[in-house]
């Protein structure tokens, strides 16, 4: 067997080989949706510390796209009613042009991320902007975030609530729904 | 035989087909937005391979297909291995439609560029049709926007300071120039005033903007006379854009620049100069000089001086002299080109040759902190002793009115208003105490009654004497006086002037015990005393005698049996029974 090895080929490479050159920096905007209430009140009422409640969105090509109960949003970034962003991840950069990137997310919309396909633990913003960052950059989005509807699941409180919480629906308003003819249920 | 894993048997036969020289078969998860295949290929295999496979397998073209991997777009020319896709990894997967995606939208352009492109370009295609209609309206769009703001600060200097001195009674126009003269030379107050909230309110709302400029009788003339302003006016785009401009100082130096240099190089086509010209005197001219009644300076008598006598056309290349440098001080010499006047810069006014970035060539002549003890002030108290029409003219101008209701209803405003006028930046002391005064002194302004005093000139000159009196205080003892009052006089003068003609007695004796100079604590207690009334009015406080009951009691008890004198002692010594006491010994025949 030939095992070749390449000097300059990590999976992860940003000053690697682009003819092209084009790159386009992505973000991860983080957003606590309980204020920090989550952080104070959690180990009272759920026993284990919360830092907060993650909302998160993708920003790239100077727009940030998130999916809520309506569906796959963008609006400018920032520019929802949560105001600025708690937290700002750097991604990298990517190469997929805009119009690839919107081809893919009305694909996306028209499928796994209709609106009413929102679920509060298991399919829902974080899902889509950790499938959304692994297809620009490769890179999934910090472990803390994914991991929040089990660590709430798996406390006796979280447990009793889910009937409740499932049917919750976060839409924070101030975005416009990409393909939102396709949202009808 | 597209199955997603693949029985053994199908994989070999598969690899089979593609082991192109013989490397290690990965399989390697394409992912679309719809589902996900895992695909066999070769280690060593190429791209354009890879998508082979891809496209047998998704029923779609080789050229529909974008490969995605670590952020990386793969291109047909390259390998797989290069890319570091390996067994198990994934790859994602787009697959084009056949439109145009409408993503292709720049939506990422950035906003603020292409809003100043935006505003330009429309203030430039106003009326796009010919090369006069250009200029003229290119003039007519931008220039009156630095007379806009100009007049949107007068009236709101004028109401601002108005408020700010608390006396409501100095000279309109010289006021107004005043504020216009320190707005011009300080671009950050003007910037401090447009963070004003209120500000900023009433700037997005463009009834009341139009509202206010139409007020001006000026402005009302010019109207007539060009009605191309009136069209301006009364679209709302360009207005909106106008106070868009207004709001942000930065995209207003923009556009200024851009301006300018556009008209210096209009200047260099052939009968460019002309149309200038012809733009400015038919414009800008009036407008100035309308601009000027108002503010009863004359800075532009240079230019109209100037437009006649420059006989040399400037040269017809364009006009390679930098612009001026907006972020250097306003310069007395060097602002004047890219005007209809051209290169004839040899104005010499003392203040700065208007350009249309600076309608009204203001220098760099600022007000001087000591407003109060100015010469100027002292003049403006007499010219409204002399002119009570014109303070009637203020307070009835609409936009006057309104202000003042709207001020009057939100104090937190109006003191918001007060604090950030830059007149009184520099003096808190100053500053608190016309932000104590001031729910007093808005209803009062709204008191016909008070309006009609002040307009009365024998209330005015009581003012007056007072004032003269409170000065010589100062003189006389000038430790006194920065401790009472510490902006030199005490404002609220109209407040005064409600209670001075119920309250006759304190002033008179306040007057007559100054010459005497009695006892510190005595001057003292009536300066407190005159205070308390100017800055109390009459209906807030209790009466006198209520007020003293106590220290009534008191002397009462010791023998003074006089009630009425009692009071009077009281009232004059604010209360202090020793003082009063005094008084009354001193007073009554014994």
């Amino acid at each position: 067997m030939l095992m070749t090895v390449y000097n300059c080929s990590p999976p992860h490479h940003k000053h690697g080989m682009d003819p092209n050159g084009t790159a386009f920096p992505v973000q991860l905007y983080i957003y606590d949706l309980s204020r920090g209430m989550a952080r104070q009140l959690s180990p009272i009422m759920l026993g284990k510390q919360l830092d907060g409640i993650w909302h998160t969105s993708i920003v790239v090509y100077g727009e940030e796209f998130f999916f809520g109960g309506v569906g796959i949003s963008s609006c400018p970034p920032g520019g929802t009613m949560l105001g600025p962003p708690d937290t700002v991840v750097e991604l990298g950069n990517t190469e997929v042009t805009e119009e690839i990137f919107m081809d893919y997310l009305s694909s996306l919309g028209e499928t796994t991320y209709r609106g009413e396909r929102y679920r509060l633990f298991e399919h829902n913003c974080n899902t889509f902007t950790n499938e959304v960052a692994q297809f620009l950059t490769g890179k999934k989005i910090p472990s803390y975030i994914t991991d929040l509807p089990s660590e709430v699941l798996s406390t006796p409180f979280g447990q009793v609530l889910r009937p409740i919480l499932d049917s919750i629906h976060i839409a924070p308003p101030g975005g416009n729904v990409i393909n939102s003819h396709n949202n009808h249920s | 035989m597209a199955e997603n894993s693949g029985a053994d048997p199908a994989v070999e036969s598969k690899s089979e087909e593609n082991a192109a020289a013989g490397g290690t078969i990965i399989m390697v998860t394409v992912k679309t937005p719809k589902d996900k295949e895992e695909i066999a290929i070769s280690e060593d295999a190429s791209v354009s391979q890879f998508k082979e496979e891809i496209s047998k397998r998704f029923k779609a073209k080789q050229d529909q297909l974008v490969l995605i991997f670590a952020g990386k777009i793969l291109k047909d020319g390259d390998t797989l291995s290069q890319h570091g896709i390996k067994d198990g990894l994934t790859v994602h997967l787009v697959i084009k439609t056949a439109q145009k995606a409408t993503g292709g939208s720049s939506t990422a352009a950035p906003s603020s560029s292409g809003a100043t492109q935006a505003n330009s370009g429309n203030a430039g295609t106003a009326n796009p049709s010919s090369a006069s209609n250009l200029g003229t309206s290119q003039g007519s769009g931008p220039s009156p926007a630095p007379s806009q703001p100009a007049n949107i600060f007068t009236g709101f200097g004028d109401l601002s300071s108005l408020a700010g001195l608390g006396m409501g009674s100095a000279n309109f126009m010289e006021l107004q120039q005043q504020m216009q003269r320190q707005l011009m030379s300080n671009p950050e107050m003007l910037s401090q005033i447009m963070e004003n909230p209120l500000v900023q309110n009433m700037m997005s709302n463009p009834d009341l903007m139009r509202q206010m400029i139409m007020a001006n009788p000026q402005m009302q003339q010019l109207m007539e006379r060009n009605p191309e302003i009136s069209h301006m006016l009364n679209n709302p785009e360009l207005m909106r854009q106008t106070m868009e401009l207004a709001r942000n100082p930065a995209m207003m130096q923009e556009m200024m620049r851009n301006q300018d240099r556009a008209l210096s190089n209009l200047e260099s086509i052939p009968g460019g100069y002309n149309a200038l010209r012809r733009m400015y005197t038919d414009i800008q001219e009036p407008m100035f000089s309308a601009a000027r009644e108002q503010f009863g300076n004359n800075p532009f008598s240079a230019l109209g001086g100037n437009t006649d006598g420059s006989g040399a056309q400037p040269s017809r290349t364009e006009n390679r002299e930098p612009l001026p440098n907006p972020w250097g001080p306003p310069d007395t010499t060097s602002s004047g080109t890219g005007t209809g006047t051209g290169t004839t810069t040899t104005s010499t006014t003392s203040s700065t040759t208007p350009s249309v970035s600076n309608p009204l060539g203001v220098g760099s002549s600022s007000l001087g902190n000591g407003i109060f003890n100015s010469p100027g002030m002292q003049s403006l108290m007499q010219q409204i002793s002399e002119n009570p029409q014109l303070m009637q003219n203020m307070l009835s101008a609409p936009y006057m009115r309104s202000m003042m209701q709207s001020l009057a209803q939100n104090p937190e405003i109006a003191s918001q208003v007060l604090l950030n006028n830059p007149l009184f930046a520099g003096n808190p002391q100053l500053q608190e105490q016309m932000r104590h005064q001031l729910p007093v002194f808005l209803q009062q302004m709204q008191n016909p009654e008070a309006l009609s005093v002040m307009t009365n000139p024998r209330a005015m000159q009581a003012l007056m004497q007072i004032q003269q009196g409170l000065q010589t205080l100062q003189t006389e003892a000038p430790g006194l006086m920065p401790s009472l009052f510490p902006g030199g006089m005490p404002g609220g003068i109209p407040t005064g002037v409600n209670v001075t003609p119920e309250n006759p007695p304190p002033p008179s004796s306040g007057q007559g015990s100054t010459p005497a100079a009695g006892t510190n604590p005595t001057q003292q207690q009536l300066m407190q005393q005159m205070l308390q009334m100017f800055a109390g009015g009459s209906a807030s406080t209790q009466t006198p005698e209520v007020r003293f009951q106590q220290q009534l009691e008191q002397l009462s008890a010791m023998g003074f049996i006089n009630r009425e004198a009692n009071l009077q002692a009281l009232i004059a010594t604010g209360g202090d029974i020793n003082a009063a006491i005094e008084r009354l010994l001193g007073s009554q025949p014994s």
